[in-house]
């Protein structure tokens, strides 16, 4: 029993495995919290053992799909990862923190920026080129300056980076996404049609500890 | 005879009350894998091999060479511009790229001391115990380079069973061996380096099949095409990093390393 911590970018997820508590908060306000086993950007010094993000996310996977193979995408507010694996197998896995970069934080800032409900959001068929969060705001408002609405600007730069976590992540045709974009529905219905997105939550890669925590336990 | 002792001037004073200026030993940077009999004489000299970082070089190649440049060519010309330097060496045979080539004339637009070009096609091969043993990889990494400049003599056993191999060339990063169990094995032109045959093809491709390999390049380096081509082929694992490693990269070593169950 112990507390796990993805101590992400913008994020730190807590999970007391005891008492079965989950917390979520703003990484910015969780300094000084430590855990008992520990994975995320700002996880090291954050607890004695420290997952790297890969591993805690297939193990994730692992625990929360109940299927052999998977595709396990996950976008962060900083990068896009993902795992494909068969069974222990890692059949294929990356990571961008350049291509990806700030994507979601970006999302996240301009929901704020501009008062969006994303619930309420149509998805747009057009799509914003997203390289890097960055660049795709100043795609965004060159948009605006044009006389596209925000909502509609905003969808568009959702919808790439969702046809840009998509591309490289292979184009699958079935994919389970993690991370705090899963609770964001415009997001959600903006990768390419015919593609199962099945969002598994922000508690994946907590979830991927929980081995790393019953093996310390047991030591 | 005569005895001698050394003045602070650079000078020797004999027995016999004559001084003698001593000849300063010169300083002779080299890039690349010259020839061995080339080296050799040189060794006598003061020998400084500008692939690897030297403390207190400050980075001035930026402004001199294009922002797609590898490292490791940037490095060379740093360490050149930097260590007041008699004469350069540098290999621009079939073992170096186009960028090594270019970058001897650059060298030679910008000093004025001799920069001898060398094509080292040797194809006898001096043996890689190094990349075989079952030291820790950055050991490995270290003893390799000073094996140019200070030829290793170790007694060394190969690995039996080496857990992983990383193909490549010297990493400008040496943080990136650290990840790597002890006894992995050493591929690539690495490994071309310590057999002292730095244009052998045949073996920097060659990569013994179902062992877990890292094939690793420097960024905007052209074996980066090599490496992804053998990453797939040989189910590996390919990285680029440009200077120092990103934690997305080291993620993915370990990880690869992790699931392939090289970790020992």
């Amino acid at each position: 029993m112990g507390v796990l911590g993805d101590f992400g970018t913008t994020w730190t997820k807590l999970l007391n495995t005891q008492s079965g508590d989950r917390r979520v908060l703003r990484t910015k306000d969780a300094k000084g919290l430590v855990a008992d086993v520990a994975t995320g950007h700002n996880a090291r010094r954050r607890a004695p053992r420290h997952v790297n993000e890969l591993i805690a996310l297939a193990h994730g996977g692992q625990r929360l799909i109940d299927e052999r193979e998977f595709l396990l995408l996950d976008v962060g507010s900083r990068d896009v990862k993902y795992v494909h694996m068969r069974g222990c197998e890692l059949l294929a896995m990356d990571w961008t923190s350049t291509c990806g970069a700030l994507t979601g934080f970006t999302l996240e800032l301009l929901g704020s920026y501009y008062g969006l409900d994303y619930s309420a959001i149509e998805p747009s068929e057009k799509s914003v080129p997203v390289t890097c969060g960055v660049l795709g705001m100043e795609q965004l408002f060159e948009l605006v300056s044009q006389g596209v609405s925000e909502v509609e600007a905003v969808a568009r730069f959702a919808r790439g980076i969702a046809l840009n976590a998509h591309r490289f992540a292979g184009e699958p045709k079935r994919l389970y996404l993690s991370g705090g974009m899963c609770e964001n529905q415009l997001f959600l219905h903006s990768f390419p049609r015919g593609v199962d997105v099945t969002p598994l939550g922000q508690f994946v890669l907590v979830e991927g500890l929980i081995g790393e925590l019953e093996k310390t336990a047991g030591r | 005879m005569l005895s001698s002792a050394e003045n602070g001037d650079g000078s020797k004073l004999l027995s016999n009350g004559y001084r003698y200026m001593v000849q300063q030993r010169r300083r002779i940077g080299f890039a690349g894998c010259p020839p061995e009999e080339v080296l050799a004489p040189l060794r006598e000299q003061t020998l400084i091999d500008l692939d690897n970082v030297i403390e207190g070089v400050t980075l001035r190649s930026e402004s001199a060479l294009p922002r797609t440049t590898c490292r490791i060519i940037q490095r060379i010309l740093d360490n050149a511009l930097a260590l007041d330097l008699d004469e350069i060496v540098i290999d621009v045979g079939s073992g170096k790229c186009d960028a090594a080539r270019g970058l001897a004339d650059v060298l030679d637009g910008m000093l004025r001391i001799p920069v001898t070009r060398t094509q080292n096609d040797n194809r006898v091969g001096a043996g890689t115990p190094i990349s075989d043993s079952g030291l820790p990889v950055a050991r490995k990494l270290v003893l390799i380079l000073d094996g140019l400049v200070r030829p290793q003599r170790l007694a060394l056993e190969p690995d039996p069973n080496p857990p992983a191999a990383i193909w490549g060339v010297p990493a400008a990063d040496f943080s990136i061996y650290d990840l790597f169990p002890d006894g992995s094995q050493v591929l690539g032109w690495t490994r071309c380096l310590e057999n002292r045959t730095p244009a052998d093809w045949e073996m920097e491709v060659s990569v013994p099949d179902g062992r877990p390999t890292v094939f690793f390049a420097q960024t905007f380096c052209p074996k980066n095409v090599t490496a992804q081509h053998l990453a797939r082929k040989h189910n590996g694992l390919y990285v680029d990093a440009d200077g120092v490693l990103s934690q997305s990269v080291k993620a993915k070593i370990e990880a690869f390393l992790y699931f392939r169950g090289a970790r020992r």
